[in-house]
């Protein structure tokens, strides 16, 4: 069936296209290596010769990398903000998605749409009074802060996506659930929230990604130096770490280890979140 | 879009007696509570700052003392600004790469589609960046691309001479759009992909019957039936271009040399952080957000237009 849909004749010419393809592939791949490549290096072996493949592996790169110049900080920031930003996240767009997907009362849709125009107000073009907001808050330099602001920027997507996942779910399922004395609480924790795990999951697999990633928010938000997240913390290492060019590539790598792992698991679920969110707005 | 998601098929409630006698707690009120806290949270923090935004545009608040009402004359001082003309002229030049940034992932997507051996592998390779983040690959791509670096070495063994990739004023823009496009085109490869599968496979057979080669097939079937996605996907960069290179800027560049890096998200942040000017940086925010609206509502028309087909 599938070899049908293709147009055969054109073989050869298949494999010859996937010659530039591969070596496009194996550019998107090879950056990692060859980042790799020098946090392997003593500052010794990368003054002499950058280019060569190590022969050794310098683990101390990677301990003093983490070690000193607060990486561990900077890391236990990025995990505390990421994984509040997740979880408030998932917790707020699956009680509206279900009012908005399940429910009906007055103003659903204007609320609904409310929600929408945020996806229109990305956070460069509010910059100023969202950080005059933030500091009239209280909230400058507090992992609370940080947690509310990601939750601000990305929960209208997530709000869509729960809303329009929710409004597939057969309006019969929680009809009986409330014939059989069902609160609405009830159906949220026991029908509402088990459903949605698809969605669910591939929304917090997303997110952490986003918040992880995250610069100019942080930034903004957490100015203080042990406030820091990892990806500004990066940043900051340049700096320092001008002269030992190999322990800055540590750095790196000890920074984006956890978004590998995470892209090796479930790469299929970002990749469906990816184009879920782009084809559905 | 999202119309028909507003009126799912719901069977109309029963008659409100009856509701109101079977559900312990009515879902008018129930409603409110459980959209209550999205709703906030947006309203608090992207629609509140848009409106204060706007005031703040038209005063000479400099972040501290009182704000007094100036008019227009941000907007004015805006038009004279050469730093603000450098950044739109920059801005300019990035929109104009936008065949680039569809094209070259619309091919890949159609040979992946057409089953080039090794697709699933090059399909997950290729959006493989796009997990990583704007600082991660502005510090490899730092290391990779300076003058001494791997990149100008590699060209000296084919016999190029070296560039100054970063530091030449002439360059340094078009290096870092490289860069992003490197970075992101795997999501477009994705998106392109998930509209070639709503491709009738008829179609193609009835092009292969007919004789057509692929590029005859790719050419005269494959890419009209795209249309509405390339549409989708053009429009999505564009917002992508103006709202997500400021992690690159920012290590890669620091907007230099001179201004040759500037982009409309790295000027309000530079203008609000270093210049501790937020009443301008707000007029310049403005104008940003003029402009990605009205690319916001091309994509709003494309997309109730592909819903209501």
């Amino acid at each position: 069936m599938i070899a049908t849909r293709r147009v055969r004749p054109d073989k050869a010419a298949m494999w010859l296209l996937a010659l530039p393809m591969g070596l496009i592939a194996l550019s998107t791949i090879y950056p990692i290596f060859f980042t790799i490549n020098i946090a392997a290096k003593t500052r010794k072996e990368y003054i002499l010769d950058r280019f060569a493949i190590s022969h050794t592996f310098y683990w101390e790169n990677f301990s003093s990398a983490w070690e000193q110049s607060h990486m561990q900080d900077y890391f236990l920031n990025s995990v505390i903000t990421t994984a509040g930003a997740v979880f408030l996240l998932l917790l707020v767009s699956s009680l509206a998605g279900y009012a908005f997907g399940c429910m009906r009362f007055k103003g659903r849709r204007l609320l609904f749409y409310l929600c929408l125009i945020g996806l229109m107000v990305p956070v460069q073009v509010i910059l100023v009074p969202f950080y005059k907001l933030i500091l009239d808050l209280h909230l400058l330099n507090k992992h609370a802060g940080l947690i509310l602001s990601y939750t601000a920027f990305f929960l209208p997507f997530c709000t869509y996506l729960m809303t329009s996942f929710y409004a597939g779910i057969p309006r019969e399922i929680i009809e009986s659930a409330k014939l059989d004395g069902a609160s609405l609480w009830m159906v949220y924790l026991r029908i509402i929230l088990p459903m949605g795990k698809p969605a669910l999951l591939s929304l917090g697999i997303l997110n952490t990604l986003y918040c992880w990633n995250d610069v100019l928010i942080s930034l903004l938000v957490m100015q203080e130096r042990d406030k820091r997240t990892l990806m500004v913390g990066v940043t900051s290492l340049r700096g320092e770490f001008s002269t030992n060019v190999p322990q800055f590539a540590a750095g790196v790598i000890l920074s984006v280890l956890p978004v590998i792992v995470v892209f090796l698991i479930f790469q299929r679920q970002i990749a469906k979140g990816i184009t879920v969110g782009a084809v559905k707005g | 879009m999202t119309s028909n998601l507003l009126d799912p098929s719901i069977p109309q409630a029963r008659s409100a007696r009856w509701q109101f006698w079977h559900q312990r707690e009515p879902e008018q009120y129930m409603g409110y509570l459980f959209a209550l806290p999205a709703v906030l949270i947006i309203v608090v923090f992207r629609l509140y700052p848009l409106v204060s935004g706007a005031q703040y545009s038209l005063t000479d608040w400099n972040g501290i003392g009182e704000a007094h009402y100036i008019g227009l004359d941000n907007y004015e001082r805006l038009l004279h600004d050469q730093v603000f003309r450098d950044t739109m002229l920059n801005a300019l030049k990035l929109i104009v790469t936008l065949p680039i940034w569809v094209i070259f992932p619309m091919v890949l997507a159609i040979l992946i589609h057409q089953g080039v051996p090794g697709g699933g592998f090059f399909r997950a390779a290729y959006f493989f960046p796009a997990v990583l983040s704007s600082v991660i690959i502005g510090s490899i791509f730092n290391l990779f691309l300076r003058y001494d670096g791997s990149f100008n070495n590699m060209l000296g063994h084919l016999g190029i001479p070296a560039v100054d990739w970063l530091s030449d004023s002439k360059i340094a823009l078009f290096t870092v759009i490289a860069v992003e496009i490197w970075a992101t085109f795997g999501i477009n490869v994705l998106i392109f992909l998930s509209g070639l599968s709503t491709v009738p496979d008829e179609l193609i057979d009835a092009a292969k019957v007919d004789g057509a080669n692929l590029f005859q097939t790719v050419v005269r079937v494959i890419i009209p039936v795209l249309r509405p996605i390339t549409e989708f996907v053009s429009v999505a960069t564009i917002i992508g271009m103006l709202t997500s290179m400021f992690g690159l800027i920012y290590v890669m560049t620091s907007g230099g040399p001179g201004t040759a890096t500037y982009l409309p998200e790295y000027l309000i942040w530079f203008q609000q952080g270093r210049l501790n000017e937020p009443a301008y940086a707000a007029a310049t925010s403005m104008v940003l957000f003029v402009f990605m609206s009205i690319v916001a509502l091309f994509e709003i028309r494309l997309m109730s237009r592909g819903s209501d087909m």
